[in-house]
């Protein structure tokens, strides 16, 4: 089966990635296995492996890391963690992988479902705030229960949780990705390892 | 592991508040409206304050939103919220392990001091100041503390009821939870002492599924082969009632049953309820109250096991 070559090798790939130092000492995986088998996504996806995907950071294979399939599969339930003996905060990572790949133009067909939930939050000051008809729905359940019929969110907090999506150049960032070409992925999956062809 | 996770509960919580500042959850407060009813009866028979500000906001939904931007809109909106509750000398309760998971990952965050001035900065532009006094809790906590005058309380006690305890994920993960990540059992202490038959499952400590959005984005690859997992086994365990401390659980465990039947992966019609509306339920708040109507899968049932009035408006 053919491997990845050296030459898309990325140094120092782990630090770029975890811009935070969100996820604990990635160098400090022992390889153990042990939260893929307690991974809820890799039980029902094999070719996820969040340990595999630990070696690829490590390795600084960016190209495949970034353009896979399969980090989009954590459920961020964060057995990972909780199994993990070195207390490496998988979650934390994989949220930071995600955003360079939509940085990197991949997996944008999913970031427009996030994209779009936050672009309404951002006006609302909630998050899943549904559209006309179901906005409808909520307000008839809310007053056959006594409760306000839309939940008393001031002025306020709206235009202040929207200044602050700007402010810290969210907005921008956003609306920047909107427009952006999915870069094609020319990989192939076949159970967990990648074949480059 | 070498970070203190697990505390008791006299040391996270010595005192029952007078005050609680509830943190209002989006996916709580649109889809499941009655938990905040439920929370409001049981914290009015226990003598504590309920207060819901109309300035608070979204907690940002961090991981939700994870892949849309950086987190520092999050650290500014976390602290702009804190400093809500600071303002009124209050304590936060969430009812969403979403909303706990990402104040209590924030805060963490804010804890240093260069992240700190930076999110003053950008909330101190509308006269905020965070300073880290608040801390935070999930009201499952508070239901714990008070198990046993709640038991007192009790109208409908729950007739060996057969309920299915889902804790989800991010509460428990935390650091400074009150029980343990793989066995707890203080939901099933609080179902025991209501009445009901706690039912262990295999998959119970399995997450929901709902993932993060990955309803939206993976809902055929990955939350229905998980969710069937989960729900068969809650179903080979003869279990009439599901409960969850997290909305975002509630939403996929309810709503998504009907998919599962749909796919010809079996019938699935076990009622998915928030642990406070049971427990409020037991209390005598009335169905309509506790907003049963918004649940995909109905409670009628339930309530007629429980020899509850399904119009009773109390
Ligand atoms: S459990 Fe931790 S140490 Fe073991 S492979 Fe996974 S990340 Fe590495
Ligand atoms: S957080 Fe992701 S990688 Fe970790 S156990 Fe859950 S699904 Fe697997």
């Amino acid at each position: 089966m053919a491997r990845e070559k050296w030459k898309y090798l990325v140094k120092d790939f782990d630090k770029m990635v975890d811009t935070y130092g969100l996820a604990g000492n990635l160098r400090q995986c022992l390889a153990c296995g042990k939260c893929v088998g307690d991974c809820p996504a890799a039980s029902v996806s094999p070719s996820y492996n969040s340990r595999q995907i630990i070696q690829d950071v490590l390795d600084g294979n960016q190209k495949r890391l970034l353009a896979s399939e399969e980090i989009w599969h954590c459920l961020w339930c964060a057995s990972c963690y909780r199994a993990c003996p070195s207390g490496i905060y998988f979650p934390m990572l994989m949220m930071q992988i995600r955003f360079r790949a939509v940085e990197a133009g991949f997996g944008l067909k999913y970031f427009q479902t996030y994209q779009k939930l936050a672009l309404k939050a951002m006006t609302e000051g909630m998050t899943f705030v549904p559209r006309e008809k179901g906005r409808a729905k909520v307000e008839k359940l809310r007053s056959e229960m006594g409760l306000s019929p839309w939940p008393e969110v001031s002025d306020k907090a709206k235009s202040e949780y929207n200044a602050l999506f700007e402010m810290t150049g969210s907005k921008a960032w956003v609306d920047s990705v909107a427009n952006k070409p999915e870069v094609p992925v020319d990989l192939n999956y076949s159970k967990g390892r990648i074949n480059l062809e | 592991m070498n970070k203190k996770r697990v505390m008791s509960l006299e040391e996270k919580l010595p005192s029952v508040p007078e005050a609680i500042y509830l943190f209002r959850s989006c996916t709580g407060t649109l889809q499941y409206p009655g938990v905040e009813n439920a929370i409001r009866h049981i914290c009015g028979l226990m003598g504590i304050e309920v207060i819901m500000d109309p300035d608070q906001t979204c907690c940002s939904g961090y991981l939700l939103t994870c892949s849309a931007y950086l987190p520092e809109f999050s650290l500014a909106v976390t602290a702009r919220n804190h400093a809500l509750a600071e303002k009124r000398n209050l304590d936060i309760y969430t009812f969403c392990n979403g909303c706990y998971a990402y104040n209590c990952e924030f805060a963490h965050l804010l804890e240093d001091q260069k992240t700190r001035d930076t999110a003053n900065q950008l909330i101190g532009r509308f006269g905020y100041n965070y300073q880290g006094r608040a801390k935070v809790y999930h009201v499952q906590e508070l239901y714990y503390r008070l198990k046993d005058r709640i038991a007192e309380k009790m109208v409908y006690p729950l007739k060996g009821l057969r309920v299915a305890a889902h804790y989800g994920c991010h509460y428990l993960l935390q650091e400074g939870v009150i029980d343990d990540f793989d066995l707890p059992t203080f939901h099933e202490e609080i179902l025991q002492a209501l009445g009901a038959t706690p039912v262990y499952y295999t998959e119970r400590r399995a997450c929901c599924g709902y993932g993060v959005g990955k309803v939206f984005t993976h809902k055929e690859e990955v939350v229905l082969p998980h969710l069937l997992n989960k729900l068969s086994s809650i179903r080979d365990e003869g279990a009439q009632l599901i409960t969850t401390v997290c909305p975002g659980c509630n939403v996929a465990m309810d709503r998504e049953q009907p998919h599962l039947s749909q796919m010809g992966r079996g019938e699935f019609q076990i009622p998915v309820i928030d642990l406070g509306q049971l427990i409020a339920l037991s209390l005598g708040a009335s169905p309509v109250k506790l907003g049963f109507n918004a649940n995909t899968i109905k409670l009628d049932g339930i309530l007629e096991y429980l020899g509850i009035d399904k119009g009773a408006q109390v």
